[in-house]
């Protein structure tokens, strides 16, 4: 990837495309807008691979965090409101459930996580990171105090990572052959 | 001195979900602050898997195409960018003398440069997440307005981008400064809404556009907090055209 080779673009779509299209439709609610995210993040990633710093996440986070920024964009392009209709809509919808090999076990491991959550919580989690809101635009919507959302997203966070911290660490461990 | 740890803002900062001066803040404590920097990290690799969760959806069948095409035409840009140009017979002879006077006379305007740049950088001192910046490939722009103020944009090519501000005046609480990329045939896209410490400065993180292509002016404005959709007043700092 960093020497540019076209195959290892290619490998990296094979195995990530389908999670990175899912959490871009996840977020725009929309398939064109979630293609156009999907190419931009590849692109992006092409274009920035000799500044991917392994030391700040494996590959596939790296590709993700690209892709919520982008779709994040895409968003905040809209109103305020058209933003909390769609995730609205898209809390109520179901996708095709289509079982891929990508990380069965953490993905087992961090649905269990998120369904513990108090609904209160995962909300915090939901409108932060699929939403794209602030904390202040979160506490507006729910009409709750700030220090109180603010609270309730540490601690969602805090759960998650007592519950998460060890997989992710397993998921690291073995080869590292997902960075670079 | 590190000042209070913003424990509550480390989780929504790794969210994405802080605003403007919030995020400044966490930015330049993390800078001093081991333990919360650690601890950003952790939420970091939180986030990373949350959306493990989502039932996968095939992306379209044609989508790979088009990234590899997109990706082709990249390369050839870079490539024919990269062809050597012809050089006059006395150019030629010259090179090397001019090229060493050239590269002497950078690398004065560099320090020179950088010794303003570390005079006037607003926010925190030049840190390593500055050093990290300007070692990014990307681009700086510096936009300009009155009364001394000033801002510089950094622009990673990986999207990711931080303004850098001195010189304005605080506002009142129902008041932001606003930071616009206005586009050729779209509408104008909000990069950050933030305020500024009372020395008139922020360090902010910017939502950059996909493509900078269309992006005719970069502009800073005053507006109603939180911000809008739309810039409504005037520019106070501005940059010159993008290209």
């Amino acid at each position: 990837m960093r020497l540019g080779d076209d195959s290892a673009l290619e490998a990296l779509y094979v195995r990530y495309g389908g999670i990175v299209f899912t959490l871009a439709l996840r977020i725009v609610g929309d398939p064109e807008l979630a293609r156009e995210v999907l190419q931009d993040t590849f692109l992006r990633s092409w274009e920035g691979r000799e500044t991917y710093d392994p030391g700040r996440g494996r590959v596939p986070w790296w590709l993700m965090g690209i892709a919520r920024n982008r779709a994040i964009d895409m968003l905040r392009s809209r109103t305020h409101h058209a933003r909390l209709r769609e995730q609205e809509q898209l809390q109520s919808s179901t996708y095709v459930d289509e079982p891929r090999d990508l990380e069965v076990g953490l993905r087992h491991v961090v649905t269990q996580a998120l369904e513990g959550l108090s609904a209160a919580h995962r909300e915090a989690i939901e409108l932060a990171y699929y939403g794209g809101l602030t904390q202040a635009e979160i506490a507006r919507h729910l009409a709750q105090p700030l220090g109180t959302v603010k609270s309730r997203t540490r601690e969602a966070m805090e759960r998650l990572r007592t519950l998460l911290q060890p997989i992710i660490d397993e998921s690291i461990k073995p080869s590292g052959q997902d960075r670079g | 001195m590190v000042d209070d740890h913003p424990i509550d803002d480390l989780a929504a900062y790794a969210l994405g979900s802080l605003g403007g001066t919030e995020r400044g803040r966490v930015e330049t404590h993390i800078l001093a602050c081991a333990s919360c920097a650690a601890d950003l990290r952790a939420y970091r690799e939180v986030v990373g898997v949350l959306p493990l969760d989502l039932a996968p959806v095939p992306p379209p069948s044609d989508a790979w195409n088009a990234i590899r095409e997109a990706a082709a035409k990249q390369r050839a840009r870079g490539q024919q960018s990269r062809k050597a140009i012809v050089l006059p017979a006395w150019l030629r002879v010259a090179r090397w003398p001019a090229m060493a006077a050239a590269l002497v006379a950078l690398l004065i305007w560099n320090v020179t440069l950088q010794r303003e740049l570390v005079r006037r950088a607003p926010g925190p001192a030049p840190g390593p997440e500055v050093e990290a910046l300007s070692r990014r490939p990307g681009r700086i722009v510096i936009l300009a307005g009155s009364g001394g103020a000033s801002a510089r944009i950094f622009v990673a090519v990986d999207g990711g981008g931080h303004l850098a501000v001195s010189g304005l005046p605080r506002l009142p609480h129902e008041r932001t400064y606003q930071l616009w990329f206005m586009r050729t045939g779209s509408p104008p896209v909000s990069g950050a809404a933030f305020g500024v410490d009372r020395h008139g400065r922020a360090w902010v993180k910017v939502s950059v556009p996909a493509s900078l292509d269309n992006v005719h002016a970069i502009v800073i404005t005053d507006e109603p907090a939180p911000g809008g959709a739309r810039p409504t007043g005037k520019p106070l700092l501005d940059a010159l055209p993008w290209r």
